[in-house]
Order: structure tokens, then C-alpha cells, then sequence
């Protein structure tokens, strides 16, 4: 059987990173196909390309045996692929019925309000669905609105349709609603790629499974021939684990304590529940999970970005639980943020300037009011020298460095303020492989000074290589806590799906 | 460099075009004896107001006809206050040896430039502030408002007259005050509603005002605006209008009764010739119908013969230099004795009027 | 299809060239709408030259012009900085001036503590009045470009009021203006002309303004959020006390403009003291660059634009129709070239 979508050698580079490098991925009529892979694999990338979002540097989308090219969502809805975005894309003033309306194009000017609700209805009726059309969007809830995106897409009569982690907003009875919904239309023929990082969910409902890592489509699996193992090893990946010289330490003091700690959902994140943990001092703390399942709650929690529900911090016997950032920093923990650009630098500004925004209050920095700009340029150069950060020529918006460099800047200035604590979140993502292993060196040096890393990744290889200690992360709990000496991936694997260890 | 090159093309052809277009110089007109006239006059509206400022215009056009009057130049909505001192100044600067401020709000910026500008004569119209080199000008349309009130009063039917005031200055309640009384002397009855805009150039607000009278009953809508808004808008709703400025018969044919008017071009001439012959001095000129610089818009047919007939009477005993409009017994409309009998109001009192006679309802606002 | 695209990297020689053949194309279309009305527009541009930079009355007034518009778009600037959007600069001037005029008229004080009362209480009333955007935008993410231009005619609408009621000049024959300062409390004046200590204090805040901006820890702060609200907020920065705060200055700066036009032009306290200064000051900020020596300059350069327009009329016998269409075809086609600075097109063949 030929495949009714064909993505063949896609390749799309963004200045700097290389996000797909020649994926391929088939999709039958009638299947449920599962894309699978970490953060950072390229699967956002790749939905954006079959959107017609972006537009591939090289390969081809094969639709029924024929190329096409997508210049415009418009273009891929025509072609009969629909897609369920995280963030639905809803007018939340309007009612159901006009927000479908909406989506549905070639609507003559005169139409018929009734003929088209009657449409509506048969599909209403047919897949169960309880929803009034004329209720407004706010009034409905989370998984109600998705299901406004779905019957949008069925109303258009999409044949593939692709839904990005659609269960990670719903209650498990919706979630089971849905799969329930995927399984009728895939008896009807349609073809669903599901995007998810959820084991349970993906054994239960794929048909074929395609891994992407680094960009590129590693293996495809038809059903029966994978299990969770099979999975999260493919995904993680089966290399060897690299050996870093590490000077063997002892640790004896206890530098932070995190003790019960609940916190919010944040969007699409996990809370954290009862999340409780001691770092010692001098030790790199590694803390591996799915991205998503509460990691980056915990870093604004420690850093003071947000306050916890209930819980407690203590570093040095000072209670930092309820603190803003400046006070965190103050007391010796420092901050490489997830996503650099959105929160770790000042774009704009100059890499001398971005080297301060932690301490331009610092005497050091200042005279009274005015900024002393010779002490700052003293720094920046010190700095600069240093970590070897290109920068360009003198006052050079940092937003025109490499992503590398960017985070050599944030990290910089981070460790320049000489923290006992420094939580860093993906340090790595993104960075070509000279940078990542800097970034390394930098933490590890770090470490011989006695400063404590609490390092949080997807990357096994880094985990494994850094850490002195791996806590395993999922769905806000800590769902083990390994010594990368003697644990395998397998395990890790294990603990990130969920499981505990016997 | 492209670019340079291409602006310096564009430059050349510009200079070209410009200079074939250069004018043909004026037959010199034989020299008489007097001082040549450079006149500029500044506007506070648009010359194409149909009100105020295009009444000024069709007077300036008048004097530019002079032998000796060698420029006439206007500057139209210059804003009143600071603004004016600046274009006033570079008239002054420009050679202009005759200037006519024509709106109140000049009057400090034209003393203040004209201290500076001995040798200018300036012109203010409406102020009350002269100097050695500052005359004021005027007219008494105070007449010609009570004579297009006797009109009114004959023509009302609901006996309610609507008035569009724009400031309550005294320039415009003596207005409304002689319109009243001559209302009232033809048709004791008859009262006039007064709505204030506080604009003297704003055709919506206008308009909306003069709605508001007719929504009262109102059958004959006059006013001391700059735009015909109140006119049009007595005129869609049926009722009569009586303009102000100039002649507008022809914009409202349906409606149109008369107008007090401004002939402003027989100032102008007046004092072009005497800046002329070097016999200008200072005065503070307030003329009426005698000098003929107000008058009233011929009447319309809708206006009977023997209304007509009234008001040509009165208006003939006025021009003739006979002004009894302001004399008691005036009653102001609070009921207090405004003007004793037999006694007439001074020019001075008549330039700081600053109350309403009987008849009139509304207030001035504080 | 056309599609526009941000460019990364910004020539500086482009930078630098295209304002002056954008003003350069607006005066070549400019000029040929002259022809049509039987203008040589050479002539009319020496004109305007001549009016507003040919003399030393001709620079003074177009100092006096640049004044108001150097220290609203300073303060239209200074909030551009943290990319708050200040439309409400002519109602703090209104509000500087209602509080100046409250001072010369009613305080008692005389002499140099009342020009330093004007200042302040012109300074305070601006400030205060463009402090409640500020603080609504920071309380309750109320957007800040509404709020200020709607006040702007609340506070023109507290003028009218003012100089038709309480404070109208009861020797004004009922006019709606207030009664004139007194001399001694004035701005001084520069010879017989109109200039005045106003556009010395503008540079002085000019200069002020550089520093605070870009030497102070404050004005690092403000650079941050504005650049990136979340880096500021990671480097634990009050965000929302710095909006109010930068709201406040930027009003009070908007509310000294009225300072000057009472007392060092007008004299008195009158509707129509800003000529849509605080619109203009958008434009002069956003072509400013965000820079205060930017505001100075182009301050001066609309100043040159508006004196010179005035010859158009007086010269050219152009109504003032073409002056406002001229001014504005400046303006446009200014715009437009920062807009290709930052901005390329790329036309794209549609097709399969």
C-alpha cells in the first residue's frame, strides 16, 4: 500500500541549528502513526513544515503520490491536513458555532446558518459529543475546546490530521474520551499522527511508531514489534556512555534543602508534588525527566521566580521559600534560564551590559546613582577572556551571537557572582557540540570550587557524564534517585515513564 | 551615489519648470504721490468658511482693487494666542505695511508685535486694546441683528425663535439682545431660546445645537456662528433661517429670510486710502449702517411686502444716523431695570454688555 | 506576493542616507504638486529656508517652536524606552499648564519662587497625570495607549472648563482666557525675541535625560524591561514600580512643556496652547530613535518644518491645506524610509 502522505529527506536550518536533517516519515490511510522523541528532536519543527509554516530548505511532502508545496497554512488545509495546536486557537468571545465558522473556508457570502448547523449536528451526533454551539468559548472547558478544534477539522474534512500532545491539558476521563474519538475516525479511514511523550498513551493507540532524534527519523515500528522498553531506549539513545575525568569527592555538607515542596501548574507543566531533595555541597546534581513534568517549576521555584504552594527551601540555614529572585541570588543560587533568548539575556543590549543584569547593583558597578561603565567594562572583559566568548565588535547586541555564546555569556555572569548553588536548565539544548562540551568544562571546574550544580536535561549523555547524583523526574514526583556509576539507561528509562525500580 | 545623482536630476527639472513658469511682471501703475500699500490680512478660519473669514476676504479682494495697494496677502487659520505672534512678526518682517488681525484673540499678539513694528500700521478687529501704530475697527451689527429680528418676530408662527450663540462675549449678546428687542417690538410675545456652542467654527456642534431648538418648537433659527450648519439645518426641518456674515440665500433657498451682513470692503478701502495719503491716525472705529459697513442681505420673497416695508422704514431712520436700539425703558430678563427711560446706553456700556434683556431665555454662562 | 521581512542586519550607510532622500522624495512630490498649483517650488523652499533658519528671528522662532516638542519627546521617548506607549503627552502638557497658571495666579508667591513653583507644580500635575495609565497598566495590564489618549481630552476638557469658568478674566469681556502673568514671573527672554529660558531648560533636560537614561542604574533598568520584561524580572527587577515610575516622568517632562508655553510664550493660561505638540511628539520620538539627542534634533527639524510652512502661505499664497499636506508628505515619507531601514520586501511568484 503506498502511503497517502509522504515525507521524504526534509531538511530545514534555522541560522545555527540544523532542526531537520532529512526526516522521512509515511503515513498509511486509516492509521494512528505516533511521532516520538525528546524535546529538541524536531517534531515541533516538522508539524510546522506539513502546516505550511515554514518551508523546507530540501525535500519533498508527497500527497497521493504527488509533490506539493505548502506557501501558507491555507495551502497544507487544502491538501487535507488539519492540525490540533497545544495552544487551541480559539476567539474565547465567540460561541462554538462561530468559531467553527471560522475555519471553515469558501463560505459564499449569503449562506445558510441552519444548513450548516445541521452539519455540525450529524457530527456532534455521530461521535458523541456533548457541546451546545451557541455556548461561548470561555464558558467551556479545557477538553470541550479541544473538541471545537476537532470538529473544525472534521468540518473541513481533513484526512490527516495531527494532534500535538493533545492529552496534556486533559483529565484521564477526557483523555480516554479522546482516544476513543481517534479510534472511530481511524476506523473510518482517517490518518492521525499523534505527537506525545506518554508510554501508556502511545502503546495504547499506535499503530506505527517513527522516533525522531536530532532531526532525523532513527527507526520506524509497526505494532507489536515495540514495547515501552524498546521505545525509551530508541529514544534516549544506545550509545556508548562517554567517561569524564571526574575527581572522586566526598560530600558531607548539605548546601540546600528542598522538603515537600508543592507548586502550581503553570500552563501545560507539571506541578510538583511533595518534591523533597538535599544537595550537597560541591556535588552536581543531575535531575533527568521528559521535559514538561515539572523540572522547569522546580528551577523558578528554587530560583525565586515562584513561590510554592506549601514546602520549604532552606540553603545555610536561611529560609528562602518565599523570595524573589534578587533575594535567591543573594543567597548564593544562580539561574541558567530554559529558554535563553525569552528570559536569560536583554537582546538588545550589548554583552557588556548583559554580563551585569544580575549585579548592576553591586558596589562594584556603581557610583551612587551612575553605573560605573569602566568596572563594567573591566568585567566584560575578564569575562569575555575567560569563558572565550566571540562577541563581535565593541557593544554588538548580544542577540546577534551564536546560541553557544549566548549561553557562555548567561553562564558567565551566573558563575561570576561565585553562587554555592547554580540551577541550570537544559544548559546544552541547542548548542553544537564544541559549546556543549564547554559548557561542561565550566560546570565541572565549577564543581572542583566547591559550587553545587543542580542540572537539569534531557540529555542522558550529559546526565550521566556530569552528575554525581540522578534524581528521575515524572509528573512532578521524583520517581527514583540513581548513581550514574552503576545505573543503565534502561532504568533511567523506566524511571522516566513512570515506573519505580523493584 | 545613484541616488545623488538621480536627486540632482529631479532638481534641475524641478528648477526648469519652475522658471518657465515665472510671471509676467504687472503694468506698472504711474506712481502717485502716497505711500504704496503692502496689506496682509490674518484669518482665524479657512477663507472658504462661507462665514467670518470669507466675509473678510470679499473685503479684502474690495481694497486690493486700489491703484496703490501693490500687495494683498492673507495667512488663514492662524490659531488665536501664541501661535498668532509668530505670523504676525514675519508679515511685519516681510515689508507688509498695512496688517488686519481679524479675529479677538489677536489682539495682545498684534500690540505686542506692533511695539516692535513703529513704522506698520495694524488693524485689530473686535479688541479694545489700541496703541500709536494699533487702530480698531468694528461695526455695529447690532442694527442690522434687530432688524433681521423685527423679521423674525413677523414671521414666527409658534412665537419661539431659536438662537445658535457661539461665546457669551459681549459682541455676541448685544447681538442677541438687539435681535430680541427687535423681535419684541413687532411681536411683544415672541421669545428667543439661546443656545451657547462655545465654537465659532464647528458645523456638527452647530448643527446639533440648532436641532435642539427646533426640537423646542422653534420656527425660525438665526445665529452667531461662522458656518451655515444652523441654517441647513432649520431648512431640512422646515423652518426659516436668518443668517449672519454674508449673503447665504443661495445655500438655503427654502429657508432663507435675511442676514445682517458685514461689508467689510468699505473699511478696508476706507483705511487703505488714509495709510495712503499719510492721514491714518489711531482711532478705535465703530461704524453701523451710516458708513454702510453692516447691512442687511436683501429679504426674501418669503418675507411679505409689508414686512418688508417695516423694516426698510426702521432701517432707514438707523442709517440715517438715528440709533435709538439701546434706549430705555430695557427690562433684563431677571426682571431688573436695565436701562432707565430715557436714558441710552454709552458706546463704552454697549461694548461691555453683559446682560439679557426680556424675552430672551438662557442664561450667560459663568 | 509581497512580503515584508525584518532585516537582521541594518547598513549604516542605508541608516544614515535614507531619511535624506526620503525628505528629498517628499519635497520632489511636494514640488510637483506646487507646479500644479502654479508655484515654483524652488522658490518656495528658499522661502521656507529662509523663514525658519534665514535669520536670527527666523532661528529663534523656530527654537521657540522646538521647544514644547523637545520636552514632550522626551517624555514620549523616555517611556519608548520600556516600550510603553505614551499618546497622552498633550494632555500632561495641558495638565503642566492648568498647574503652572494655578500657581501664578492664585499661590501668592512671587518672583523666583513662583517660577520655581510653576516648574514644579507643572512638573507634578504631568507627572501625576500620566502616573494613572502607569499605574493601571502596571495594576491591571490595562493598556496604557488608551488610557493616555483618551485623558488627553479630559484634560483639555479641565481647561475649557477653567478658562471659561473660575479662572476666566474677569476683565476679559467674558473671553475664555485667564487673566495675564505677571512680568516678573516670566521666562526671560533672549533680546527682543520670543525665545526664552524654556529652550535652555529643554537642552538642560536633554543633556539630563542622556545621563539618567544611559549612565544610571535606573535608566539600565528601564533599557532591560524594555528590551525584555522577562530578563528583567529573572534579574529581579520591580517591574511594575518602574512602569509608574517612567509613566510619572514621562508626564512630568510632558507637563514642564506647558510650564514653557505659559510662561515663556503665552503669558497666560488659554485653550489651544499645544498645537497637537503631544502627537507630534510621537513622530519626533519615534524618529529619535529612542535617543534624547535624537528628540533635540528632530525636534528642531519639525520645528524648521512647521516656521518654514508658514512662508508657504505667506509667499506662495498656497492655502493652508497644502501647508498641512506638505507637512504631512514630509512625515509620511520619513516614516516610510525607517520603515525600510528596518524592513526589506521581497516579492514572491505564488504558485505551485
Amino acid at each position: 500500500m503506498e502511503p497517502i502522505l509522504k515525507i521524504d529527506s526534509v531538511v530545514k536550518t534555522f541560522p545555527g541549528v540544523r532542526a531537520l536533517d532529512g526526516v522521512c516519515l509515511n503515513i498509511y490511510e486509516g492509521e494512528i502513526h505516533t511521532l516520538l522523541g525528546e524535546n529538541g528532536a524536531g517534531k515541533s519543527t516538522l508539524m510546522n513544515v506539513l502546516n505550511g509554516l515554514y518551508s523546507p530548505d530540501s525535500g519533498n511532502i508527497v500527497i497521493d503520490g504527488s509533490p506539493y508545496i505548502f506557501k501558507s497554512p491555507k495551502d497544507s488545509i487544502r491538501a487535507g491536513i488539519g492540525m490540533v495546536h497545544q495552544h487551541f486557537m480559539l476567539v474565547y468571545s465567540h460561541t462554538v458555532f462561530e468559531n467553527i465558522l471560522l475555519a471553515v473556508e469558501d463560505i459564499p457570502f449569503f449562506f445558510s446558518r441552519k444548513r450548516l448547523k445541521k452539519r455540525i449536528t450529524e457530527i456532534i451526533r455521530k461521535f458523541n459529543i456533548s457541546i451546545d454551539l451557541d455556548e461561548p468559548i470561555w464558558k467551556l472547558s479545557i477538553g470541550q475546546q479541544q473538541w471545537v478544534e476537532l470538529i473544525k477539522l472534521l468540518l473541513r474534512d481533513c484526512r490527516v490530521l495531527i494532534l500535538d500532545e493533545p492529552t496534556a491539558v486533559l483529565t484521564p476521563q477526557e483523555a480516554d474520551r479522546l482516544f476513543r474519538f481517534l479510534k472511530q475516525l481511524r476506523s473510518e479511514g482517517k490518518s492521525i499522527i499523534f505527537i506525545s511523550h506518554k508510554m501508556r498513551e502511545v502503546m495504547e493507540l499506535s499503530d506505527r511508531v517513527t522516533i525522531l532524534k536530532k532531526g532525523s527519523s532513527v527507526k520506524e515500528l509497526l505494532r507489536g514489534s515495540f514495547d515501552e522498553n524498546i521505545l525509551a531506549g530508541l529514544m534516549i539513545g544506545t550509545d556508548d556512555v562517554p567517561v569524564w575525568e571526574k575527581t572522586e569527592k566526598t560530600f558531607d555538607s548539605i548546601i540546600l534543602s528542598i522538603e515537600h515542596l508543592y507548586a502550581d501548574k503553570d500552563k501545560n507543566m507539571s506541578d510538583l508534588i511533595d518534591f523533597s531533595i538535599d544537595l550537597r555541597k560541591g556535588e552536581i546534581l543531575g535531575i533527568a525527566g521528559v521535559a514538561g513534568n515539572g523540572q522547569k517549576t522546580l528551577a523558578e521555584v528554587l530560583t525565586g521566580l515562584k513561590n510554592p504552594k506549601a514546602g520549604k527551601i532552606t540553603t545555610g540555614g536561611t529560609d528562602i521559600t518565599n523570595a524573589d529572585s534578587r533575594q535567591s541570588h543573594i543567597a548564593g543560587i544562580a539561574h541558567v534560564p530554559e529558554d535563553r533568548k525569552a528570559m536569560g539575556i536583554a537582546p538588545e543590549m550589548s554583552v557588556d551590559d548583559n554580563l551585569i543584569l544580575k549585579s548592576y547593583k553591586n558596589k562594584k558597578f556603581r557610583k551612587l546613582f551612575m553605573q560605573n561603565r569602566k568596572a563594567i567594562e573591566e568585567n566584560a572583559r575578564e569575562q569575555i577572556d575567560a569563558f572565550a566568548i566571540k562577541t563581535g565588535p565593541k557593544g554588538t547586541p548580544v542577540r546577534l551571537l551564536s546560541g553557544g555564546n549566548i549561553q557562555k555569556v548567561i553562564i558567565a555572569r551566573e558563575l561570576s557572582l561565585r553562587p554555592s548553588v547554580l540551577v541550570a536548565l537544559y544548559p546544552t539544548r541547542g548548542l553544537d557540540i564544541g559549546s556543549a562540551e564547554y559548557v561542561h568544562k565550566v560546570i565541572m571546574d565549577a564543581r572542583e570550587q566547591d559550587m553545587s550544580t543542580i542540572l537539569i536535561s534531557e540529555d542522558l549523555d550529559e546526565l550521566l557524564k556530569l552528575s554525581d547524583r540522578i534524581a528521575v523526574m515524572f509528573r512532578g514526583e521524583i520517581t527514583g534517585v540513581v548513581d550514574p556509576k552503576k545505573t543503565t539507561r534502561e532504568e533511567i528509562g523506566l524511571l522516566m515513564s513512570g515506573e519505580t525500580l523493584p | 551615489m545613484k541616488k545623488i545623482v538621480m536627486s540632482a536630476i529631479l532638481a534641475s527639472f524641478l528648477l526648469l519648470f519652475g522658471c518657465s513658469k515665472k510671471k509676467e511682471e504687472e503694468v506698472k501703475v504711474p506712481a502717485d504721490t502716497g505711500k504704496e500699500i503692502k496689506a496682509a490680512f490674518v484669518y482665524v478660519g479657512p477663507v472658504g468658511d462661507g462665514g467670518w473669514t470669507f466675509a473678510h476676504d470679499l473685503g479684502r479682494q474690495v481694497m486690493a482693487k486700489l491703484p496703490y495697494v501693490k500687495d494683498v496677502t492673507f495667512i488663514e487659520s492662524v490659531p488665536e494666542g501664541a501661535e498668532s505672534t509668530r505670523i504676525i512678526t514675519s508679515l511685519a518682517q516681510k515689508g507688509y505695511n498695512l496688517i488686519f488681525t481679524t479675529s479677538f484673540g489677536y489682539m495682545d499678539p498684534t500690540i505686542e508685535v506692533a511695539s516692535k513694528f513703529p513704522d506698520v500700521v495694524f488693524m485689530h478687529c473686535s479688541g479694545y486694546k489700541a496703541a500709536e501704530n494699533v487702530g480698531t475697527y468694528f461695526g455695529r451689527i447690532y442694527q442690522p441683528r434687530y432688524l433681521s429680528g423685527m423679521v423674525a418676530g413677523k414671521m414666527t408662527k409658534t412665537n419661539i425663535i431659536g438662537y445658535v450663540a457661539a461665546f457669551p462675549i459681549p459682541e455676541v449678546i448685544r447681538g442677541i439682545n438687539a435681535f430680541t428687542l427687535g423681535v419684541r417690538s413687532v411681536n411683544p410675545d415672541a421669545v428667543v431660546k439661546v443656545v451657547w456652542t462655545q465654537t465659532w467654527f464647528d458645523p456638527a456642534k452647530e448643527r446639533d445645537a440648532a436641532d435642539s431648538l427646533l426640537d423646542v418648537k422653534a420656527d425660525v433659527i438665526t445665529m452667531h456662528q461662522d458656518t451655515p450648519a444652523p441654517l441647513q439645518a432649520a431648512e431640512k426641518r422646515g423652518a426659516y433661517a436668518i443668517g449672519y456674515n454674508s449673503d447665504m440665500a443661495a445655500q438655503v433657498p427654502g429657508a432663507w429670510l435675511t442676514a445682517p451682513i458685514w461689508n467689510w470692503g468699505s473699511i478696508y478701502t476706507q483705511v487703505a486710502e488714509q495709510v495712503h495719503n499719510g492721514t491714518w491716525k489711531s482711532e478705535q472705529l465703530w461704524y453701523g449702517l451710516e458708513h454702510n459697513l453692516v447691512d442687511m442681505a436683501p429679504m426674501s420673497k418669503l418675507v411679505p411686502e409689508d414686512v418688508q416695508a417695516l423694516v426698510n422704514e426702521k432701517k432707514a431712520q438707523l442709517a440715517s444716523g438715528n440709533d435709538d436700539i439701546f434706549t430705555g425703558p430695557i427690562k433684563d430678563n431677571k426682571g431688573n431695570v436695565a436701562v432707565e427711560e430715557g436714558k441710552s446706553l454709552t458706546d463704552a456700556e454697549k461694548l461691555s454688555m453683559n446682560f439679557l434683556v426680556e424675552g430672551v431665555q438662557g442664561s450667560i454662562p459663568e | 506576493m509581497i512580503r515584508f521581512e525584518k532585516r537582521k542586519d541594518i547598513s549604516k550607510y542605508f541608516a544614515m542616507t535614507a531619511p535624506f532622500v526620503s525628505v528629498l522624495l517628499a519635497l520632489t512630490t511636494a514640488g510637483c504638486i506646487m507646479l500644479f498649483a502654479g508655484v515654483n517650488p524652488l522658490k518656495a523652499y528658499m522661502g521656507m529656508f529662509h523663514e525658519s533658519l534665514g535669520s536670527v528671528y527666523g532661528i529663534t522662532e523656530t527654537l521657540v517652536k522646538a521647544t514644547p516638542l523637545i520636552f514632550t519627546g522626551l517624555g514620549v521617548s523616555v517611556a519608548f524606552r520600556m516600550k510603553i506607549w505614551n499618546i497622552g503627552a498633550d494632555g500632561q502638557l495641558y495638565m503642566g499648564a492648568i498647574g503652572a497658571s494655578w500657581v501664578a495666579l492664585f499661590s501668592g508667591l512671587t518672583g523666583f519662587a513662583a517660577m520655581i513653583g510653576m516648574f514644579l507644580a507643572a512638573a507634578f500635575c504631568g507627572g501625576l497625570w500620566a502616573s494613572v495609565a502607569g499605574f493601571l497598566k502596571a495594576k491591571v495590564r490595562v493598556n496604557e495607549i488608551i488610557v493616555t489618549l483618551l485623558m488627553n481630552y479630559i484634560a483639555a476638557a479641565w481647561v475649557s472648563y477653567l478658562v471659561y469658568g473660575p479662572w476666566k478674566d474677569p476683565k476679559g469681556f467674558n473671553f475664555p482666557i485667564t487673566q495675564r502673568f505677571s512680568p516678573d514671573i516670566m521666562l526671560s527672554h533672549f533680546m527682543t525675541y520670543r525665545l526664552n529660558t524654556g529652550f535652555l531648560l529643554a537642552v538642560a533636560l536633554v543633556i539630563i535625560l542622556y545621563i539618567l537614561v544611559e549612565k544610571t542604574i535606573w535608566g539600565y533598568e528601564i533599557k532591560v524591561i524594555g528590551d525584555n520584561p522577562n530578563a528583567a524580572k529573572y534579574a529581579g527587577i520591580k517591574i511594575d514600580r518602574s512602569i509608574i515610575g517612567v509613566m510619572f516622568l514621562s508626564g512630568a517632562l510632558a507637563g514642564i512643556a506647558g510650564y514653557v508655553e505659559v510662561a515663556g510664550v503665552q503669558g497666560r493660561l488659554q485653550e489651544g496652547i499645544s498645537q497637537g505638540y503631544g502627537y507630534t511628539a510621537i513622530i519626533v520620538a519615534w524618529l529619535a530613535g529612542r535617543s534624547a539627542i535624537g528628540v533635540l534634533i528632530v525636534s528642531v527639524i519639525m520645528a524648521v518644518i512647521l516656521v518654514g510652512g508658514d512662508s508657504l502661505q505667506i509667499l506662495m499664497q498656497l492655502p493652508v491645506a497644502f501647508v498641512n499636506m506638505f507637512q504631512g508628505l514630509i512625515l509620511f515619507f520619513i516614516l516610510a524610509s525607517d520603515f525600510f531601514i528596518h524592513n526589506k520586501i521581497s516579492i514572491r511568484r505564488s504558485g505551485k
